[in-house]
């Protein structure tokens, strides 16, 4: 495959794979010795995927006769409503939360891996005091920035999917004497998964190699970056209170945004991103 | 133009950093194999050049040509036959000394199995064979310089660049580099060129030194022409095993770069404009039969020179009373 760029200065060169893989290999390497950095990396999946469908599911037990969410159901649009209405009790409370509402707070995994990450990556290099004898290597600009943002990509795809899939497994564990058939994955899930997820966590290393060019610290990069996690945020209260309902349509729309968002800061990223102006800054 | 022999060149490179001129002008010519001592106090604009030259840095004016390639649009190529060590080792502390040499070997583009030839062979080269698959966390100053003097040898470069290679080492440590640098440009051929301010090392093992100050080279040369320039030649002594007589003396003061002359118990003291006088004087001598015991060139060391260069540099600087 070959990727080029045309720039200032910069020649068509194709990208040198082995050198991005060798990066990528070596930072993951970095990253995985570093528990300031895997541990939050994990903690956050592991509550989200594992432990909340779990408690969810011995909720679900105690739940005799109708539930809040009825009154819940009461707010959101009738078409996804009225089948969940139709559940019996214990039914609808995993239907409705494993199914619909922890679908936009899943995005905060490969948001947060990939700005952790992509922090570590970008301004950790300034902070270790490693970016210069980066700098000093031959590869090009194009080929160090791609090698990051997969630095980031990778693990926030791999956290991201291999959470959902213990997300499936535990949700349907403890939804299986309840519930006939699978809560997970449905339509809503897979868009989240395969559409909108990839675009966040695109969006969180565009983020983070705007925000690194500016920190000189991969601390001080995740405080300046914090802020990505408020969209989030927003989509999740406005998932569960019902204001802002993310049905199948709705994550479309919103993925295209993000994808779109994202891609221009990573392109403004990529057109920043020259030896001339991180060797200006350490 | 560019001789075959030139390894670098630079005609009136400049840089900038918000608005304060970093490096202004600067005209350098580097012959293959030679070790220049880049001088100069913090912030005179050395690791500035070794930036620039190395094709990290964009000038904001003139050019730089390292190996017949221009530093700013062949950058990549030039990287590739130079080895950099810069001023802090740029070790990743969560890889083992292995993974750090071997890392830079497969951005060289070796094969994985050459790569770990050459790490090998490096690790057992810097005596770090015990400590390669440790964390370099717990490595020395002197252990992180090594083994980063390592990594800029790994693929043999033909030019490499050296920011202060001995800050925070021990005297034995600082010793062992600076052989080791010595032994590179000599027996290897290898042009370097050693941007330090500790005069000691580049006196011992740099042919010519350049002296930076706020960003403009104010001297280059042998210590022992700069030398020549500052103090009115250099001085040396001629014994004769008495003191010279008029027609000895007649004999020196006709030889041309003879700036001055004057009779000692055991022959006498002279003051040559540079050594290839110093050299012609003893010729004369020995074409006129006259006998000499010994004959030595008082030569002024970096450390002199680079000092007297500063207090002029500082002289120029106060303001006219």
């Amino acid at each position: 495959m070959t990727l080029a760029v045309s720039g200032r200065n910069r020649r068509r060169t194709p990208v040198d794979w082995p050198v991005v893989w060798s990066i990528v290999r070596r930072d993951l390497t970095a990253v995985r010795r570093s528990k300031g950095v895997v541990i939050p990396m994990l903690l956050v999946p592991t509550l989200l995927m594992i432990v909340l469908p779990l408690v969810i599911g011995i909720a679900a037990r105690r739940v005799s006769g109708p539930t809040t969410s009825i009154s819940f159901l009461d707010a959101i649009p009738n078409r996804l409503a009225e089948p969940i209405a139709a559940l019996p009790p214990q039914e609808q409370l995993l239907t409705l939360v494993l199914g619909f509402l922890l679908a936009p707070l899943f995005l905060i995994v490969p948001l947060m891996v990939s700005a952790v990450i992509a922090a570590d990556a970008f301004a950790g290099e300034k902070e270790r005091r490693t970016m210069e004898t980066l700098l000093h290597l031959p590869i090009t600009d194009r080929d160090l920035f791609l090698a990051k943002l997969l630095t980031g990509m990778v693990p926030a795809l791999a956290v991201s999917w291999g959470g959902f899939a213990a997300f499936t497994v535990v949700a349907n564990a403890v939804s299986w004497s309840y519930v006939d058939g699978l809560i997970v994955p449905n339509q809503l899930w897979l868009v989240m998964i395969f559409w909108v997820a990839p675009a966040v966590a695109l969006l969180g290393l565009g983020i983070m190699v705007r925000v690194s060019a500016r920190s000189q610290t991969g601390q001080e990069a995740n405080q300046l970056g914090g802020a990505v996690i408020l969209p989030l945020i927003f989509l999740t209260v406005g998932q569960s209170t019902g204001l802002l309902l993310v049905d199948i349509t709705v994550g479309l729309t919103v993925g295209a945004i993000i994808w779109i968002l994202a891609g221009l800061l990573v392109w403004r990223g990529a057109r920043q991103f020259t030896r001339d102006r991180i060797a200006s800054t350490i | 133009m560019t001789s075959p022999t030139t390894a670098i060149r630079t005609e009136s490179l400049s840089r900038s950093f918000d608005g304060r001129l970093a490096l202004d002008g600067l005209d350098l010519e580097v012959a293959s194999g030679e070790v220049l001592a880049l001088l100069g106090p913090n912030g005179a604009g050395k690791t500035t050049t070794v930036r620039l030259l190395n094709g990290v840095l964009r000038p904001d004016r003139g050019t730089a040509t390292v190996l017949g390639l221009d530093s700013t649009e062949d950058g990549d190529e030039v990287r590739r036959r130079t080895g950099v060590l810069t001023e802090n080792a740029g070790l990743d502390d969560r890889l083992s000394a292995r993974e750090n040499l071997g890392f830079a070997a497969r951005i060289r583009g070796f094969s994985a199995a050459e790569a770990a030839k050459r790490v090998d062979d490096q690790l057992e080269r810097f005596a770090m064979g015990d400590q390669a698959d440790l964390p370099t966390a717990g490595f020395s100053t002197g252990q992180r310089k090594r083994l980063a003097l390592a990594r800029a040898l790994l693929h043999d470069p033909e030019i490499l660049f050296l920011d202060e290679p001995t800050s925070g080492l021990d005297p034995t440590a600082t010793r062992d580099v600076t052989n080791l640098i010595g032994t590179l440009a000599r027996e290897h051929g290898r042009t370097v060129v050693l941007a330090t301010h500790f005069l000691g090392e580049a006196g011992r093992i740099a042919d010519r030194m350049a002296v930076l100050d706020h960003g403009r080279l104010r001297a280059i040369g042998r210590p022992d022409d700069l030398a020549a320039e500052l103090w009115d030649g250099i001085p040396a002594d001629i014994d004769l095993g008495r003191p010279a007589t008029s027609s000895v003396l007649d004999l020196i003061a006709a030889i041309e770069g003879v700036i001055h002359h004057e009779v000692r118990a055991t022959g006498t003291t002279i003051n040559v404009r540079d050594r290839a006088t110093f050299a012609r004087v003893l010729h004369a001598l020995a074409a006129h039969d006259v006998d000499v015991f010994g004959a030595n060139l008082r030569r002024a060391s970096m450390e002199d020179v680079y000092f007297a260069l500063e207090n002029r540099f500082a002289t120029e600087r106060e303001p006219a009373t």
